[in-house]
């Protein structure tokens, strides 16, 4: 009956509580009942709070945002292992010049030991579409794009350790256990689907990012407004029994079931949480029927594939992280809140993600080859489709890379002091170039944004205050940018 | 991110022009309205960006968090407020946003500075909260006269036109003590004999048979590992496994069983390694932590992950103990608590000498004595190395023992060592499996033991580790073959290397039947040492043997060489008596403590003052000379910790207790009796609850015996709507909250009722993936046929981060942060695992095979015993006839899967 979500509140403010306190004789003298009571309303007037009502029966029933949002969707495109922002999207003519030559005043020693000397782009940049904005030939096709996107180029994160910057970035915290950005969302906003999970998140074909469940982890909110873990590879687990359950003899289960629970419920009909259990097998039940129908991509005409590039038999990588990006836009036509899109995979010495420390080049080929078609033909195909005009795309990666090469590498090490993301789409401002870092890119030296900016100002699209949507535990009304953050209004339109 | 202070010089010209205003500034008429038009939105009561806030004089004299006092009286130049009105640099000038002050204003202000400051007492228009006047800071105060649970519930009860709910059946009773105490059903039996038994003893009989059961350690110690975030890997990307975090977790159960009392239960997990209970200090570094490749190889890195792994401590002592988020305070003085900075770094220079690690949990006793066993063996092995038979000298060697055997060659000069296994015993059926490696130099010294051990064919740290035995060796995973390479520190001069399959003289199999030995060179080279050439062939009838054999030496060597032998075999044995029954657990580290300094802005870059130990200051704080070693600090802590005096400790441990039998405790925030915190729903009951546990010696068996005997807690669970529409929460208790019982009493539950729950109880932990570390992710086991999955879930094997794939849907917590209580979430992901997970299937097929055992063929008696194996009851007459038809049509299997599924089955009653 107790929800966690309704830990009650009673005496937390400091104002309200104060005031009461000092009406009372003594601190322990017997505390007005009243206020145990009264729910919030004892306190309502002076609180600010932006703490969603959960309704335990269902707590998936779409919820008021804080202000009008100019998003009511969102897919992240979530690049693992560190997408060098200098072999991308931030251009930078003086490190071509400076190829090979030590950098002054440098780092003797970085994350991964000592530093080797500049080293050029990998990759011969161009100037792209009206914008003229100058991005790598490493990834043509969302090179294309670039007029509608909104890049920072002048993030920073608090961890140069890829597991911490992946908590990082979807959490605000390095710490393991904090809820995540899309868990944080659902319990916020709930769903406009009540057939599907309200989160997804879309593992890439070559297995979990380094942070694994941290990514789409409820943290300690409840368990309900975690991403529910599918792709277009694998269905969700336990969607349907094993093999040796009959199908009538799965469907009696069902019935016996429901007729027992509901004659137990008799015995205490106000029971909340009773009602909220039979609630709960009649959405999996639905969601038996909307999941394989939704992942059934069969339905999707030849052109389509070929624009993701989910026809290429000779990278069935590529075509597996396509049909990811198909599926995303199926569940976000279907109302899905958050779709989390992942691009890479775990430690691996670079070969299954970006984190390029000794053949960046040659990783980068295979990777690039991997995201760039498909993800451009998500943005594309929900832009044909209008869903753009609500939607909210992200492009985001943990932390960037150095300048050097590493000493007798071919690869760049860890850099949280400047690199780049994205967004285009709903409430983005077009065309943009915001922040920079300085000429060889190692640190973001104009309006520099901790990542916290950053995922305040998603926030901010789908109409949320990240200062007021709290949740309490363990002492603290914790946020998903802890105690910072500042909109970043210059990307929005 | 961080606003630092920038001082200008430019200022200074300006700022020494003319004064405009004739008398001196006032502060009420003319500075505080300046104050408050730009200042008041982010520096006052509402929000104190920064830190600072300017509506209270002595706050507003003290500063904010970036750099000294705002207000220099007498100085405008030296004074940050002028420069940040000032400041030509638009990320620094003040207000960041709304109208910029006029030149007056800041004309005003900049004269009041000068004249300065004068900000008179009295006139401020609110007060400075005094964050340690608080309720749960003072001392614990029981009012005059005789008081039961029940004379506090009640008495909030009728105030509020409620009352307890009439007591519940003996069924109902039975099922929820069980659950509550042991976290399984009754069995019909022990239903029975409590029906059967009218005495007005019946319950309290009960009550002391839950309680004396092995199972109540099980249940209850997971409560506490909830709180202190405990696991099995050590979290972060890498989840390496933390091999031997287990024994905590036995010492928690134990601790449990044993009624520990609660003040010694504190005081061994901060410094049991002064108590003979090293693996209690457990405790100390249940915390995810970066391994060293993970951390940057950089200095500024490694200092934070310092502070990273000091501050879970700190963490952790005052969430778990004290229910104070003193973590808060790491940064800058904590917003709402008494608890500044200094606090903070002070506590944290109690565990200055801890380190994360894996130490041995035998006595220092037995230590010492191994130690003197080395020295004494060292000159011995030393000279009996003489007399060895060498490798490749032309007599044949002994054939192999899976014990130990000697490869004894001429000295050589090495940087490392490669052992190659080419084949194994057994036609190569199996993965080679080495225990132990030893290396000796010409002084008898293993240095094996502290060289890095490197495989490219399974974790080698088990090769090498000092301990003996199957569980801690070296395990290849490559069938027939496989390579351990060794780095020693330094170049050594090394001849004899000792190596086995098993030490312990268990285990025959596995052994490597072809391999060889190579050394580095100093020169880079690899160059063979050894091999099996030389060797008799592998004779199974002495495989579990091991001996020395001696070189072809004269008369006189030859019986020098027995007597050394004869000398040396006792001290050998009792050595790797102690190797083989050595436990090593994850605990606290001692070492001798660093020096700790207050860190400005909680920026390991920026270390301000030394600090010495202290507890917090608003709270008869102890404190200890900076130069105290470790074991003395951490003793002191925990003196402070249990002191009777301190008023939160007894109170939050029984405010835990509380929760842990009705769900949700006097305080709803079990972690924070902090400002923040929720206020007691009976601040009487949580006092005289604390006092009768001080008193009764900190027992909490005899808390629980206290409880579960309220009738408050026998009260029925009946939800009515007067109740309802008064106390929604039923915070008062008018019903006994019922709720969902959690993950691990489902999962033990279905277990127990299938008759399949394997009671063996402690050790490693069993696996519910096929991973236990690493970054390829979790697959999990589906289905546990073998009896080890079919252990209670505590002894799962914990991996952080990942929940268990049926169960961990229940709202388990990942390890991350502390659980104080949990969440009770329902959602359809659970519905889908309980209902189809293999799990399910298989044991529903267990459960029905029980059925029929002592139910025969017959529908009804089947359903009847079903019902009575989950529910505690008889079915009625519908219910036979709804469950017949699916047992007829379905077959009993179906349901049983349905009975698991049942809110009756997963309700606590």
């Amino acid at each position: 009956m107790n929800h966690a979500e309704n830990i009650s509140l009673h005496g937390r403010h400091l104002l309200g509580r104060r005031s009461f306190l000092s009406s009372s004789a003594t601190a322990l003298s017997s505390i007005a009942l009243s206020s145990l009571l009264g729910g919030d309303s004892l306190l309502g007037s002076s609180l600010k709070s932006g703490r969603p009502e959960i309704d335990p029966k269902n707590p998936f029933a779409p919820r008021k945002s804080h202000h009008r949002p100019r998003a009511k969707n969102v897919v992240v495109i979530f690049c693992a292992g560190a997408v060098s922002q200098l072999e991308t999207w931030d251009y930078k003519p003086e490190l071509i010049k400076q190829d090979g030559k030590p950098l002054a005043g440098g780092p003797p020693v970085t994350f991964q030991g000592p530093s080797g000397n500049l080293a050029r782009p990998q990759y011969p940049f161009r100037q792209r579409g009206q914008t003229g904005k100058w991005v790598s030939d490493m990834i043509p096709h969302l090179a294309e794009l670039t007029d509608d996107f909104a890049f920072v180029h002048s993030l920073t994160s608090e961890t140069n350790t890829h597991g911490p910057g992946e908590n990082f970035l979807s959490t605000g915290f390095v710490q393991d256990g904090f809820p995540s950005m899309g868990a944080w969302l659902s319990y916020a906003l709930g769903s406009e689907n009540q057939d599907l999970p309200a989160f997804v998140s879309l593992l890439d074909p070559r297995g979990i990012p380094q942070a694994s469940i941290n990514n789409w982890g409820p943290g300690f909110l409840p368990a309900e407004f975690q991403g529910t873990l599918f792709n277009a590879q694998n269905p969700i687990r336990h969607l349907s029994p094993p093999k040796s359950v009959t199908g009538n003899s799965d469907q009696a289960a069902r019935d016996l079931l429901q007729r027992m629970n509901a004659r137990h419920l008799e015995h205490n009909p106000l029971d909340g949480s009773l009602a909220a259990r039979i609630a709960s097998y009649e959405l999996a039940a639905r969601m038996q029927l909307s999941v394989p129908e939704i992942s059934d991509l069969s339905t999707e005409p030849d052109h389509i594939l070929k624009l993701y590039g989910a026809d290429d038999e000779s990278n069935p990588t590529k075509a597996g992280f396509a049909k990811n990006c198909i599926l995303a836009r199926r569940l976000l036509e279907k109302g899905t809140r958050f779709v989390q899109l992942f691009n890479g995979a775990y430690a691996s010495g670079g070969r299954l993600n970006w984190d390029g420390h000794s053949k960046l080049k040659e990783q980068y080929d295979v990777h690039a080859e991997i995201l760039d078609q498909p993800a451009a033909a998500l943005i594309k195909d929900l832009k044909q489709r209008g869903l753009l005009e609500d939607t909210l795309v992200v492009w985001c990666t943990e932390f960037g890379r150095m300048p050097m090469f590493q000493k007798g590498a071919q690869g760049r090490d860890h850099n949280p002091d400047g690199f780049t993301c994205w967004m285009t789409g709903a409430g983005v401002k077009p065309g943009v170039s915001h922040g920079v870092t300085d000429e060889l890119g190692r640190k973001a030296i104009e309006d520099v944004h901790p990542l916290y900016d950053f995922n305040a100002t998603i926030l901010h699209l789908l109409g949320l205050d990240h200062e007021r949507l709290t949740f309490f535990h363990n002492g603290i009304e914790r946020r998903l940018t802890n105690v910072e953050g500042h909109v970043i209004h210059d990307i929005l339109s | 991110m961080k606003r630092l202070f920038i001082a200008l010089s430019c200022f200074v010209a300006f700022l020494s022009g003319e004064v405009l205003l004739a008398g001196p500034v006032d502060f009420v008429k003319d500075v505080r309205p300046i104050f408050q038009a730009h200042c008041y939105d982010c520096h006052s009561e509402e929000a104190q960006k920064s830190g600072l806030r300017l509506d209270v004089k002595s706050a507003a004299l003290t500063g904010g968090d970036n750099h000294g006092p705002d207000i220099v009286p007498g100085k405008p130049s030296e004074s940050p407020l002028i420069q940040f009105l000032l400041t030509g640099n638009e990320d620094e000038r003040m207000p960041p946003k709304g109208p910029r002050l006029s030149a007056d204003e800041i004309e005003i202000l900049t004269d009041w500075v000068r004249e300065g400051a004068v900000w008179p007492d009295g006139v401020d228009l609110v007060e400075l909260e005094d964050t340690s006047d608080h309720w749960s800071f003072k001392p614990i105060e029981v009012a005059e006269g005789k008081h039961s649970i029940d004379s506090f519930i009640e008495a909030s009860l009728h105030k509020n036109g409620l009352s307890l709910s009439p007591e519940a059946d003996k069924v109902t009773l039975l099922r929820r003590l069980s659950f509550d105490l042991i976290g399984l059903p009754p069995t019909p039996e022990e239903l029975e004999a409590f029906l059967a038994d009218e005495s007005p003893e019946a319950y309290d009989g009960v009550v002391e048979r839950l309680l004396d059961s092995p199972r109540y350690g099980e249940r209850w110690a997971q409560h506490w590992l909830d709180v202190v975030r405990y696991a099995d890997t050590h979290g972060f990307e890498v989840n390496t496994e933390r091999k031997n975090a287990w024994p905590y977790r036995d010492y928690v159960i134990e601790a449990f069983n044993a009624n520990t009392p609660w003040d010694q239960f504190i005081r061994e997990q901060i410094a049991g390694d002064a108590m003979g209970k090293a693996e209690a200090t457990g405790f100390l570094v249940t915390a995810a932590a970066l391994l060293p490749g993970q951390i940057g190889k950089d200095e500024e890195s490694m200092r934070l992950a310092r502070q990273d792994e000091l501050g879970e401590m700190v963490i952790n002592t005052g969430e778990a103990f004290l229910g104070l988020s003193i973590g808060c305070a790491r940064c800058h003085d904590h917003k709402f608590d008494p608890i500044s900075a200094r606090d903070y770094y002070t506590m944290q220079a109690f565990f200055a000498g801890v380190r994360y690690g894996d130490r041995s949990v035998v006595d220092p006793v037995v230590d010492t004595r191994a130690a003197d066993l080395n020295k004494r063996l060292r000159p011995l092995d030393e000279e009996l190395d003489r007399y060895l038979l060498k490798v490749g000298g032309g007599t044949l060697r002994a054939s192999l023992s899976a014990r130990a055997n000697i490869e004894r060659f001429a000295p050589v000069r090495a940087t490392g060592l490669r052992f190659t296994v080419h084949s194994t015993i057994s036609e190569n059926r199996h993965q080679p499996y080495v225990d132990e490696l030893e290396v000796y130099n010409g002084k008898g010294e293993n240095i094996a033991r502290r060289s890095k051990a490197i495989s490219t064919t399974g974790k080698p740290e088990g090769a090498i580790d000092g301990v003996y035995g199957n569980e801690s060796a070296w395990k290849s995973n490559l069938k027939g073959g496989g390579v351990i390479e060794l780095a020693f520190r330094k170049p050594e001069t090394i001849q004899r290397i000792l190596w086995g399959r098993d030490r312990t003289g268990k285990y025959a199999d596995r052994l490597a039947e072809t391999y060889t030995f190579e050394i580095k060179t100093e020169s880079g080279e690899w160059r063979k040492v050894a091999d099996d050439s030389d060797r008799a062939p592998f004779d199974r009838r002495k495989a579990k043997k091991g001996l020395f054999q001696l070189a072809d030496i004269s008369k006189e060597d030859h019986s020098r060489a027995l007597e050394v032998i004869a000398e040396r075999t006792p001290l050998a044995r009792e050595l790797e008596g102690y190797a083989e029954s050595r436990q090593m657990v994850f605990a606290a580290k001692s070492g001798s403590p660093e020096t700790m300094y207050l860190l400005n802005r909680g920026d390991p870059e920026q270390p301000t003052d030394v600090v010495a130990p202290a507890s917090l200051s608003f709270l008869n704080p102890v404190e200890l000379p900076r130069e105290s070693p470790d074991l003395e600090r951490r003793k002191a802590l925990a003196a402070w910790i249990t002191d009777p005096e301190n008023p939160l400790t007894p109170r939050v441990v029984v405010n835990r207790i509380w929760q842990w039998h009705f769900g949700t405790g006097l305080v709803a925030t079990a972690n924070d009796f902090g400002n923040l915190g929720a206020l007691p729903s009976h601040p009487g009951l949580l006092d005289w609850l604390a006092a009768e546990f001080v008193r009764s010696g900190w027992s909490v068996k005899d808390l629980h015996r206290l409880i579960v005997s309220s009738k408050a807690y026998r009260q029925r669970h009946e939800l009515h709507a007067e109740g309802l529409a008064k106390d929604a929460d039923n915070r008062l208790l008018w019903s006994f909250p019922s709720r969902r019982i959690e993950a691990e009493a489902i999962r033990d539950s279905i277990l127990a009722v299938s008759n399949q729950l394997d009671p063996a109880m402690f050790g490693r932990g069993f696996d519910l993936f096929h991973a236990r570390g690493g970054t390829g992710g979790f697959k999990p086991i589906e289905s546990h046929q073998k009896e080890e999955g079919r252990r209670r879930m505590i002894y799962a094997y914990k991996v952080r981060m990942e929940r268990e794939a049926v169960f961990g849907a229940f709202d388990c917590p990942d390890g991350g942060q502390s659980a104080p209580r949990r969440s009770q979430s329902t959602t359809p992901i659970q519905a889908l695992n309980l209902f189809n997970s293999q799990f399910t299937i298989d044991l529903a097929s267990d459960f029905s095979t029980r059925v029929r055992q002592e139910a025969g063929d017959k529908a009804e008696n089947q359903i009847q015993r079903a019902w009575e194996l989950c529910f505690g009851r008889s079915p009625e007459a519908d219910e036979l006839l709804d469950a017949g038809y699916v047992v007829r049509e379905h077959g009993l299997e179906t349901l049983s899967r349905v009975i698991f599924n049942s809110n009756e089955f997963l309700f606590l009653p």
